[in-house]
This record gives structure tokens, C-alpha cells and sequence, in this order.
């Protein structure tokens, strides 16, 4: 996907543990790791707001888009 | 992962119809699809030993000495001698146990479907190719039955059937076009589940 997720750097800027950062967001680590992997779809404004809340930072520090072709709608349904 | 419980979001209104409804559990443990199962499970069982008695009944009809067997066949202009043949009797028996073999697999189906909503999962991805073997399987079992009676009322027992016309299809294509549509609307769930299982 073209948006990549930064939060292994901002994790290891706030020398923060994804357990610790599941604990204080409310996010489950499982969750979390899918959104540190980049494989989530999308990301509610709640979680980032209470990501950027805990780990002190701007929703522009976890997110960069990367440009490249756009990447087609898999449908995994199946 | 744990998946979220699907809740019923719709508050019951005035008529007690729908408070009644509203109060009944369709998805989950103790649910009405938990009862429905039930008796799907009992249902299967029994096609399964019916299924295969016919089975043994087509495999020993090869060996059984036919000669002088009659059938009596009543019909609106009354009874008629028909010559039991071999080739009568196992196609007989093969449609017959082609037949409940057909719904055996539709039901082995709908078990597994109804185990999905008793957990409260309906739109899990495997449904929807159950339900399109659901609706292959109903369009193969009722297409087979369409022309066995014609084959039988043509050839086999001519006289003693009538042939079906195309009217009597009608019912069955619909069924099965209605179990199609209905695949793909749970694709369509099976893909809003897979979106909001990777939306955190």
C-alpha cells in the first residue's frame, strides 16, 4: 500500500514497547501489529487520536505516503 | 483474532409482532439457528442411512434375477401391468439414490453454514462457497429429476408419466437463482467483515 505506518521508528524514539503502547492506547497488541505491518485497511480517527495522544507525536510522525501505482482492491473475501 | 458479536441494532417498536421477533435470538448459542441446526444435524443423519441402504439396495439390484417380475402402475385410466426390467429398476434406484445423495449434500452444507451462525459468525468466507455448492447441487438434483421423468415417461415406462413441461422448472430456477443472489450477498458481508477485521 502506498501509505506506510512509522510506528516501529516512533517506538523506538519513545523507547516504548508494543505491549506497553496496546496497554495505554486500548488496542489490542494483535490489532497493533497488523496496523505496525501495514497489512490494516484503514485506521479510525479514534486510534490515531489516542496513538498520537500516548506516543506524543503528529498523525503525520506514523503516516508517509509512499507514491507509487495504486495498488488494486484485492478481494479476500474468498 | 476475536471477531465482534454481531448485536441486533433494531429496537422493537410498537406492534408486539415485532417485539416478539426482536426478543427471539437468531444468531449465537441457545438461538433459533442453534434449534435449526438440530435438526438439520437429525435430518443429515437420516438422509445419510437412507442414502446408503439405496446404495446397497442399487449395488445388489445388479445381482437380482428379474424374469416374470411385474409392476402394477395405477393410473387416472386405472391399473397396468408393466414389465419390471433390469435396466427399469437401476435406473430407478440410481435416480432415487442420486436424488437423496443430492440433498445430503445440500444439508451437509446448510450443517455447516448453521455452525457459523450458531458462533454468531454468518459471514464467514467459507459460506459463500457453500451456498453456491448449495445452489449447483439444487439446480443438478432438480434438473436431474426434470429429465429422469421425462426419460422415464419417454422410454422406460411410456404411457405411465407425463412428461414435465418447462412450466415446472420455473419454481426450481427460481430457487436456485434465489440461493445464487444470496451468495453473493454474503460475499459482499464476508468482504465488509474482512475490511473491518483490518480496520483498527
Amino acid at each position: 500500500m502506498a501509505i506506510r505506518v512509522q510506528l516501529d521508528r516512533v517506538l523506538v524514539e519513545r523507547r516504548m514497547s508494543l505491549t506497553e503502547l496496546a496497554d495505554r492506547v486500548g488496542v489490542t497488541v494483535a490489532n497493533l501489529s497488523i496496523l505496525k505491518t501495514g497489512k490494516a485497511r484503514a485506521v479510525r480517527f479514534s486510534t490515531l487520536d489516542a496513538l498520537c495522544r500516548e506516543l506524543e507525536c503528529q498523525p503525520g510522525d506514523l503516516l508517509a505516503h509512499e507514491p507509487g501505482p495504486p495498488e488494486a482492491f484485492a478481494d479476500d473475501a474468498e | 483474532m476475536r471477531l465482534p458479536r454481531l448485536r441486533s441494532t433494531s429496537k422493537p417498536d410498537g406492534a408486539p409482532g415485532s417485539r416478539f421477533l426482536a426478543s427471539v435470538r437468531g444468531l449465537g448459542p441457545g438461538s433459533v439457528s442453534s434449534v435449526l441446526k438440530v435438526a438439520l444435524d437429525v435430518a443429515y443423519v437420516l438422509l445419510a442411512l437412507i442414502t446408503g441402504v439405496l446404495l446397497l439396495l442399487l449395488i445388489a439390484a445388479v445381482f437380482i434375477p428379474l424374469d416374470n417380475l411385474n409392476v402394477t402402475v395405477s393410473g387416472d385410466s386405472g391399473g397396468r401391468q408393466l414389465p419390471l426390467t433390469r435396466m427399469l429398476l437401476l435406473f430407478g434406484l440410481g435416480a432415487v439414490t442420486a436424488y437423496f445423495g443430492g440433498f445430503m449434500l445440500i444439508l451437509r452444507s446448510l450443517r455447516r453454514i448453521f455452525r457459523t451462525l450458531t458462533v454468531g459468525d454468518p459471514f464467514h468466507p467459507h459460506n459463500v462457497r457453500r451456498l453456491r455448492q448449495i445452489g449447483l447441487t439444487l439446480a443438478v438434483v432438480t434438473g436431474g429429476v426434470w429429465l429422469a421423468q421425462g426419460f422415464v415417461a419417454a422410454r422406460l415406462a411410456p404411457g405411465v408419466m407425463e412428461p414435465q413441461g418447462i412450466g415446472e422448472l420455473l419454481t426450481p430456477v427460481f430457487s436456485v437463482l434465489i440461493v445464487f443472489v444470496l451468495a453473493e450477498v454474503f460475499r459482499e458481508g464476508a468482504r465488509l467483515r474482512r475490511e473491518s477485521e483490518l480496520t483498527i
